[in-house]
């Protein structure tokens, strides 16, 4: 049997040009085709189904797809998300400190005040490193996301951050209950008990 | 090139799950899709075709589609940005594609092309 859809939920992926918010979500990359189509037009948006829990969620993530570059990310852009993960690039300090922007326009544009955050340290099997796994965590706690570092390349962590951010968002009922009403089942009585999420879902696919 | 009468399902849904065929994942679950036929035109899939360059298409007419009605439908997809009025489809991990095809003036018409998907 199908499992039930929980939910579906808008997750946005924002951060500075060039730090891989686009490979982020690229599970696999070799050169058997060529992905020209998707390179020359760009995604607007992926559906992407997750299970938490035994239960799915279908995710609808949007990429900034190189619009972030001209500023010129819009409010509807930003409209209804649960969850945001924020991207930076560990050999590049600027991506971090540009974190603080990013945040702001979050703060300005979301619609909700919960929205479930996540801020991912990428590139971590490069070896000029200028960000170390402390700052991130620090930043992160200061603004209480959840942390992760990751390697588009290797895959590492990127499942991870998925999981990890929809098992937030589905903690905070209030994020996506009122989503759900006309799809699928609702989750039973599995709320609580399932304390502090970070870390331990890592399930490499 | 005839289509594979097994895939159907006598209710007209897809009998088995549907594919990427580049990286297997999984775009439809069984039975979530019925089959249509409409003639729309695909960009070529695995060569180098140029869409910013309208006037040399390299696109290949199909007719056989999984047709669902929810992009939510969908187990993974991604869409592309709008290509005039149309958003293709193309593998969410992979993002290999053409593999269908979107009108938005059409909101609830989402074409899945048989012969761009491998089928469990």
């Amino acid at each position: 049997m199908e499992e039930d859809i929980l939910t579906t939920l808008k997750i946005l992926i924002i951060g500075e040009s060039g730090v891989g918010k686009s490979s982020l979500l690229l599970r696999f990359t070799d050169d058997t085709f060529d992905p020209e189509l998707a390179a020359t037009i760009g995604v607007d948006f992926k559906v992407k189904t997750i299970s938490v829990d035994g239960n799915k969620a279908k995710l609808a993530i949007w990429d900034t797809a190189g619009q972030e570059r001209f500023r010129t990310l819009t409010p509807s852009y930003y409209r209804g998300a649960q969850g945001v993960i924020l991207v930076y690039d560990v050999t590049r300090r600027d991506t971090f400190v540009k974190l603080d922007n990013w945040l702001n326009e979050l703060e300005t544009y979301c619609t909700r005040n919960d929205i479930v955050k996540m801020l991912v340290g990428n590139k971590i099997d490069k070896d000029n490193r200028e960000v170390d796994r402390n700052e991130g965590l620090k930043f992160a706690r200061k603004h209480s996301m959840l942390f992760i570092e990751a390697s588009a390349k290797t895959r590492d962590g990127v499942q991870c951050a998925f999981e990890e951010l929809v098992e937030k968002i589905i903690q905070t009922p209030g994020l996506w209950e009122s989503e759900s009403h006309n799809r699928g089942v609702r989750l039973s009585d599995e709320e609580g008990g399932r304390g502090g999420s970070c870390g331990g879902y890592c399930s490499m696919l | 090139m005839r289509m594979d009468e097994t895939l159907v399902s006598a209710d007209g849904k897809n009998s088995r799950a549907v594919l990427c065929q580049r990286c297997g994942c999984r775009v439809l679950s069984v039975g979530t899709a019925t089959l249509a036929k409409r003639e729309l035109l695909l960009p070529s899939m695995k060569k180098k075709s140029s869409l910013a360059d309208e006037s040399n298409p390299d696109t290949e007419l199909l007719v056989e589609h999984w047709l669902v009605h929810d992009m939510f439908t969908f187990e993974n997809v991604g869409f592309t940005k709008d290509v005039g009025n149309v958003k293709f489809l193309v593998c969410a991990d992979c993002e290999v594609g053409p593999i269908g095809w979107h009108s938005l003036e059409e909101k609830s018409n989402f074409y899945v092309a048989l012969q761009r998907v491998r089928h469990e």
